[in-house]
């Protein structure tokens, strides 16, 4: 033990002493939250330029319509009151008479006028909108642009046509102006968690407001943070433990200590790597959060189990990466395993979404109990609001176990054998007979 | 009392054969020199005697005691290939070495060693600032500065100058000295010759020599000529028994049959050429490695 750890103490060292690691410490949150900042910032950053849209009415009602909501609208959202800048485009719309006896020839002469920047897009109102039980081609409203999958002026024009159209139906069956406008009332649900009684004290607790932050951002966040101390003190030890092998200093070392010391030390280096960054990373988030007013947001009590998952996560990927390490040869080695390698840890970041939106569907549940998985779905399932069963981390705990000590004992198994054996890199087939037989 | 005792030992590598049935047994305070040709199985059996490879069949005893344990904490090992960690200081590197080997602080060591080898001035350079030179001695220090009582040296002297294989020298001779076991392969048979109290040759796998120089020497008895003449090797071809010219330019080594009697082949050759000196002797290491390892024609027997 004392050996392992003489190992695992030059590794730690030699890995935060440099200045890369001090830099990556310091910039990796720097360049998380600069990103989000970046989205904020640029989320307000649109094109400003005024759009201008025909209209070929066949109806004969809504064009009108439409160039008063966009009259109202130009008025209410385009300027920041308060700073008087411009934060949106104004719409404006240029009534187009139909032209019935061609109207490919008008959609075609538009079109130009599109495509030459004159206008922005054109809508076709169908001659009978105000009547849809008639389902033909009269009854439509199409939007004619270079993109208009995405334009937000496509976006807009729905409700203030839609409305209008339904003010006019109802008062021509006979509901007067103000009935409508209370008829069509329209209000948005509020999300918000659930009320809970303390069972000390039998105090209510009221339903707080549900947010993003809480919802999406920190469970992401400690599945980010998994997956980057994984990524730090584990998939290292592939290239590390190769450059020793390669440099001869494998032997040098096996002359004082057992191959599986060597590992060890080695990995329990990446483990204290880890730690290190993962310690500094928590503590400044905990802070930062309680700073911007959102300490309750905090799931406390999934930072112990963070840190467990995180060690066990090590021991096995570092364990693995080591034993690849050992039977490489060269950097050309290193860099065919790296990504086989790295599999198991970047997938559980593609169904990060999903899991985080329905942690409790059969889906998360399994897909958080696979070992290689635990340590960045089941921490996010945790730190979502959603209340996961109390056996689920215990279940996903005793797996991710056994498999962290099978990995070391194949690990081992392979690691002895290759850390000293010269020329072709071995196969897949011969890697399995090593961790199988020994 | 032996320090090493290796009982019938193999070692396969698949097909291979590198070690086969090997017993030596190693008194301690003695320097063996392990000779033998490139890939004769050197290496492998001082592996197998550090542990890092394990005999397939046979026993191995260090100090008395099968290995395994703390037995390799008392045994430096220097690897034929150095290897060191190039962005560690000296110092840091030698401490961690001796570290891992002792379990204890060895500054007072380190500082010793890097005086005695003259590399203070380097102890807190990065080791990829160092010559091949220097790194081979500072390599060196990492074997001995835990204070081993056995160290095992493959090519101790490999790619060092004159003045750092003398200074290597003269630290294993002292350790030698001070009661260290040494054991070390070569390819210098003339290092070997004046280092070693004790010779053990391994070819394809088997022990083909083992013992002192000379004894070794007296099997093959006093069955060499050498001559330095006036006429150079031009003037000893076709001598009457002599079976094999080794010609090392101004010195002609001339192996003679042992029927033959030398002082008949002194006469013939007088009667060819002045005659500058003329010593009969037995083979010298290399001369018997060479017999032993049996080279092609195409093999150079020059020195």
């Amino acid at each position: 033990m004392r050996k392992t750890l003489r190992v695992a103490r030059r590794e730690y060292l030699a890995a935060v002493k440099t200045k890369g690691f001090i830099i990556g410490l310091a910039i990796a949150p720097l360049f998380m939250s600069g990103s989000i900042l970046a989205m904020l910032i640029l989320k307000n950053r649109v094109d400003t330029t005024d759009q201008l849209a025909a209209i070929v009415d066949r109806s004969g009602i809504v064009a009108e319509a439409l160039i008063q909501a966009a009259k109202t609208r130009n008025d209410e959202v385009v300027f920041d009151f308060e700073t008087g800048r411009k934060m949106r485009p104004e719409y404006h719309f240029e009534v187009v008479t139909p032209n019935d006896e061609d109207p490919v020839a008008q959609r075609l002469a538009l079109s130009d006028r599109v495509r030459s920047g004159e206008l922005r897009a054109f809508i076709e109102i169908g001659r009978d909108v105000l009547h849809p039980q008639s389902a033909s081609a009269d009854t439509r409203i199409v939007y004619y642009s270079e993109n208009s999958a995405l334009d937000d002026l496509r976006r807009w024009i729905d409700n203030p046509i839609n409305n209008y159209l339904r003010h006019k139906r109802l008062m021509a069956a006979g509901v007067d102006s103000i009935a409508v406008d209370k008829i069509l009332a329209w209000y948005s649900s509020e999300g918000m968690g659930l009320v809970s009684v303390n069972k000390e004290t039998g105090q209510v607790t009221d339903a707080r407001r549900a947010g993003k932050l809480e919802a999406v951002g920190i469970p992401a966040g400690m599945a980010m943070l998994t997956y980057m101390m994984i990524m730090m003190g584990a998939i290292p030890l592939l290239s590390s433990v190769m450059e020793e092998k390669s440099q001869r200093i494998a032997e040098v070392l096996l002359g004082s200590i057992k191959p599986f010391e060597f590992m060890m030390g080695k990995v329990i280096g990446g483990i204290g790597v880890s730690l290190t960054s993962s310690s500094v990373y928590v503590i400044s988030g905990v802070v930062a959060v309680s700073y911007l007013g959102f300490a309750d947001y905090i799931p406390t009590h999934v930072i112990p189990w963070f840190f467990l998952y995180l060690i066990l996560a090590i021991i096995m990927f570092g364990g693995i990466n080591a034993a690849l390490g050992a039977v490489c040869n060269d950097m050309k080695d290193a860099q065919n395993l790296t990504f086989p390698a790295m599999v198991p840890v970047i997938l559980p970041l593609f169904v990060m979404v999903p899991v985080a939106k329905e942690p409790l569907t059969g889906f998360a549940t399994v897909l958080s109990l696979i070992p290689p998985f635990v340590p960045t779905l089941m921490t996010l399932r945790m730190c979502t609001p959603v209340g996961i069963p109390a056996w689920q981390p215990w279940v996903a705990l005793a797996g991710l176990l056994i498999c962290t000590i099978g990995a070391i004992w194949a690990g081992g198994r392979i690691f002895r054998i290759g850390i000293l054996m010269q020329g072709k890199a071995p196969t897949a087939a011969n890697l399995l007979r090593w961790a199988i037989r020994g | 009392m032996n320090v090493v005792e290796l009982q019938n030992i193999s070692k396969s590598f698949d097909s291979h054969v590198a070690v086969d049935d090997l017993s030596l047994n190693v008194p301690r305070g003695s320097t063996y020199g392990f000779i033998g040709p490139n890939g004769s199985g050197k290496t492998t059996t001082l592996r197998m005697i550090m542990n890092i490879f394990y005999p397939d069949r046979g026993a191995i005893r260090v100090f008395g005691e099968p290995l395994g344990g703390g037995v390799s904490d008392r045994i430096g090992y220097l690897p034929e290939e150095r290897g060191l960690y190039k962005k560690m200081k000296v110092r840091e590197v030698l401490r961690f070495y001796g570290e891992l080997k002792s379990g204890r602080t060895v500054d007072r060591e380190v500082d010793r060693w890097l005086e005695r080898l003259d590399l203070t001035a380097w102890a807190d350079k990065k080791v990829e600032a160092l010559s091949k030179g220097m790194a081979q001695k500072v390599q060196f220090i990492a074997t001995v500065v835990s204070n081993p009582e056995l160290i095992l040296l493959d090519e101790p002297f490999t790619g060092l100058d004159p003045v750092n294989a003398d200074t290597i020298r003269e630290a294993i001779l002292q350790m030698r000295a001070a009661g260290t076991t040494v054991i070390f392969s070569t390819h210098d048979m003339s290092v070997a010759e004046k280092m070693c109290d004790f010779i053990f040759m391994i070819y394809r796998g088997r022990k083909v020599l083992d013992g002192t120089l000379d004894s070794i020497k007296h099997t093959y008895g006093r069955d060499t000529l050498r001559v330095r003449c006036a006429g150079g090797i031009a003037a000893l071809h076709g001598l009457p028994g002599v079976e094999k010219i080794n010609d090392f330019g101004r010195v002609q080594e001339l192996r003679v049959a042992k029927t033959c009697d030398p002082q008949e082949i002194l006469a013939t050759i007088i009667s060819r050429t002045r005659v500058e000196s003329f010593e009969i002797a037995t083979p010298s290491l290399h001369d018997i490695f060479v017999r032993i390892a049996r080279p092609g024609p195409e093999e150079n027997t020059h020195a």
